[in-house]
């Protein structure tokens, strides 16, 4: 890390202040000044991101956050965008994907894992406090085998794991439940609340039906931090008050907490609130965009969600146009979370399509013949 | 025993070898016998009438192209070009493989071989389209009232089943492969009884030359026109066709070129508007990706991202690129001073090139330039798709047919 020149973007603005503490307004002018700051950074860094800048954006400065150029997410399916030289050693990290599918490959070195941990703990330890818990990792131990080709689950497991102490990984390497485990952690630590972490969709399928089963487990004194999406679930019609409410009464575990994120931008997550809705942290901003003019949709509008954050400094992802639907619901409206900024839902990805030719897919101005 | 769905001329699980057995059997036409030509006709009528086709402009185009007088027209020149020596007779049983993105090229292969007198049985892909829906519906109708020409023709519907494939292409005596390279290359492993042919329809690859100074001396009321033409030749089919310009190349100078591409383009945008052609979401993304990777990979100078359903990536130097294209509406343009310099572009997989301003000599002489490069036919803007049996350098009467030599 070079420590002779200044930070660039440096985070303690937005770390020193509580997360969800800042209006729009002030979050705004912090933000936009970073954000610019950083997209001369990549430009400076990264020759492909410098060719798209010249082809895509107007050169300018954005006067406003909205007006941050940003890349499409699938950019960096196709292409490694790098801001980092060849020579410096760096991980890479992997998004998921089925198989056959390309999956987006991002460079992190040194200093941007540093920053995407501060980042996330700014978030996390807003839900468990500053101090260490005991955490249950609902996933593998064999997840972290290899640390240099890490899949976006290890990264995102490994970041939480350092928000906790006295690790236990719930599930086996076949995914089955490790009763004995998780009593044995359960009766070590009877006395003070611990953390739990995983996957929307193991969290339900490997944990909350294993502890439908056995009846008497009780994490009431629990936190369950959670993210992946709601679309496996879906085909078993259970939604986030559907979990919740599960949970709840299988176990007394009430303290949760979705949260979205992606890849292309760990270490920003996007935490729910009380209420049930999105909330970015300091250091990160969510966009929604209509679809069509790509200009921001007002609020309650479904459009395409755009992401911000002023962690990245290895790759050059602090602006990204995702593939998912969302919707803003407030900005600055206390009253449900006790947050301030923006406050969003995710609604889906938007439907992939193919092309297929073919006469009728776009059957156009129905009334009329060519 | 193996069975087969047969969607036409009526609707049922058949026997494939009893199904095979009665189309060999089914009676010969002679080439253009009268009842062949009047059922040709005869869907063309039903298709510009019915209300369910009207909708669909790639089925009126079929109606068009099948119309008694153009039908006659084929005929006359059909007779007109028998030699005196030889005998065209049809092939007899003919399989066709039509391709996955364009749903009315069945009909314009299957009616080319049934004009000459074959017998037909069509493999249609298991996802069923509206166009292909109605045109069913109708040839229903219109098979109950031919016997004739039905015991001559099966269209069969099934998914990926070599074994069916296999046992028709053994049984054919021509089988013509529409669907690019990979359908080809699969096919093709399928093999053929010794005696018979094959036609097969690899990748094309097509282009639009339009002159910058006669688009822009256009009237206002000609370049709307210009556009709809354009418009007709590349949304059709989601750009997808083999016969979709994706490249426009402009002939002139620099400043020339500048004018009349922003004059275009804006044209044409108004014709996707007026047309009420629409993407989806997840297409316009793909849209967005796909320009972003082609700054990245290819000499894009400027991006024009006129709207979700308009993209415009000029190329400086030039340079046509062929392989991984998006549809929808995403265009190449590029620049040259004269249209003959379009020739050393020109590539064995290139077939459509349509054409605004140019004299007719200039046409001709690009085409003596070329010299055989590539590019199979040269139309005026508004005609990529219209369907003609010069195609892909077959003539498919001659290809559906066979001569017998009379020497006596």
């Amino acid at each position: 890390m070079n420590t002779a020149a200044p930070t660039v973007a440096p985070l303690a603005p937005y770390l020193s202040a509580p997360q969800f503490s800042l209006s729009e307004a002030v979050k705004h002018a912090l933000l936009l000044a970073d954000l610019n700051t950083l997209t001369e950074y990549h430009r400076e860094h990264s020759v492909a991101y410098a060719r798209v800048l010249a082809r895509f954006a107007s050169g300018r400065s954005a006067t406003r956050v909205e007006e941050v150029p940003w890349l499409p997410v699938a950019l960096f399916k196709s292409h490694l965008l790098s801001s980092v030289a060849d020579s410096q050693r760096t991980t890479l990290l992997t998004s998921s994907g089925t198989t056959g599918q390309q999956v987006s490959r991002i460079t992190v070195d040194g200093e941007t894992a540093d920053r995407q941990a501060r980042g996330l703990a700014g978030s996390i330890q807003h839900v468990l406090g500053a101090k260490r818990l005991p955490m249950i990792l609902i996933d593998t131990k064999s997840l972290l085998k290899d640390r240099l080709q890490m899949s976006a689950r290890g990264a995102g497991v490994l970041g939480m794991m350092r928000f906790g102490r006295d690790h236990l990984f719930a599930l086996n390497d076949d995914m089955r439940l490790d009763v004995t485990g998780l009593r044995e952690f359960l009766a070590k630590h009877a006395a003070t609340p611990v953390a739990l972490f995983g996957f929307t969709y193991m969290v339900w399928k490997y944990f909350y039906q294993e502890l439908a089963r056995l009846g008497d487990i009780d994490l009431s004194r629990g936190t369950l931090i959670h993210s992946g999406g709601w679309k496996k679930l879906a085909d078993e019609a259970v939604d986030n008050a559907t979990f919740k409410r599960s949970l709840g009464n299988v176990c007394g575990l009430r303290r949760i907490y979705n949260f979205y994120g992606m890849v292309e931008q760990i270490g920003s997550i996007f935490l729910e609130g009380d209420d049930g809705l999105l909330y970015p942290p300091n250091f990160s901003e969510v966009v929604i965009r209509n679809p069509r003019t790509w200009e921001p949709a007002a609020v309650g509008e479904v459009g395409v969600v755009h992401v911000l954050s002023t962690l990245p400094l290895s790759y050059p992802g602090h602006s990204v146009l995702t593939e998912d639907l969302g919707a803003l619901e407030h900005i600055d409206r206390p009253q449900g979370a006790g947050r301030l900024g923006r406050a969003f839902r995710i609604v889906g990805r938007a439907p992939k399509t193919e092309l297929r030719g073919c006469s009728d897919v776009h059957a156009f101005g129905n009334s009329r013949a060519a | 025993m193996t069975t087969v769905l047969r969607i036409l001329p009526s609707v049922g699980v058949t026997d494939l070898h009893a199904l095979l057995d009665s189309l060999v059997r089914a009676p010969a036409h002679r080439p253009f016998a009268e009842p062949l030509v009047q059922f040709a006709a005869e869907l063309s009528v039903r298709l510009l009438s019915d209300r369910e086709a009207r909708t669909i402009p790639a089925l009126q185009a079929l109606g068009f192209w099948t119309r008694l007088s153009a039908l006659q027209r084929l005929r006359a020149g059909w007779d007109a070009g028998q030699g005196r020596d030889a005998v065209a007779v049809p092939r007899g049983l003919v399989f066709h493989i039509p391709p996955g993105n364009v749903d009315t090229i069945f009909v314009y292969s299957w009616l080319l071989s049934l004009l000459v007198g074959n017998r037909n049985v069509i493999r249609l892909p298991s996802q069923e389209t509206r166009a292909i829906g109605i045109l069913c519906r109708i040839m229903g109708e219109m098979f109950a009232a031919a016997p004739a020409v039905a015991a001559g023709t099966a269209i069969l519907r099934y998914g990926h089943d070599d074994h069916i494939t296999a046992a028709l292409s053994a049984a054919c005596d021509l089988r013509v492969i529409w669907g690019g390279d990979r359908t080809v290359r699969h096919i093709r492993g399928l093999p053929l009884a010794p005696h018979a042919s094959e036609i097969a329809f690899a990748d094309r690859f097509s282009l639009s030359a339009l002159d910058a100074s006669a688009v822009t001396a256009l009237t206002p009321n000609a370049l709307e026109e210009l556009a709809r033409r354009f418009f007709n030749d590349s949304y059709w089919f989601d750009q997808l066709g083999c016969s979709s310009p994706r490249i426009v190349v402009w002939i002139g100078s620099a400043a020339a070129v500048v004018q009349a591409s922003e004059t275009f383009f804006k044209a044409l945008a108004r014709a996707v508007k007026e047309k009420a052609y629409e993407v989806d979401v997840g297409t316009a993304l793909g849209k967005i990706a796909y320009s972003h990777r082609a700054v990245l990979d290819l000499p894009v100078s400027a991006v024009r991202q006129l709207s979700n359903e308009l993209l415009v990536l000029q190329l400086d130097p030039p340079c046509v690129p062929r392989a991984d294209l998006y549809g929808a509406g995403t265009f190449f343009e590029t620049r040259l001073e004269q249209l003959a310099d379009l020739a050393q572009f020109v590539r064995r997989q290139d077939q459509t090139l349509t054409v605004f301003g140019f004299t007719t000599a200039s046409t001709r002489e690009l085409a003596v330039t070329i010299n055989g490069a590539g590019i199979d036919r040269i139309v005026p803007v508004g005609e990529a798709l219209s369907f003609h049996h010069l195609w892909d350098g077959n003539d498919l009467l001659r290809s559906f047919t066979r001569l017998v030599h009379v020497g006596v």
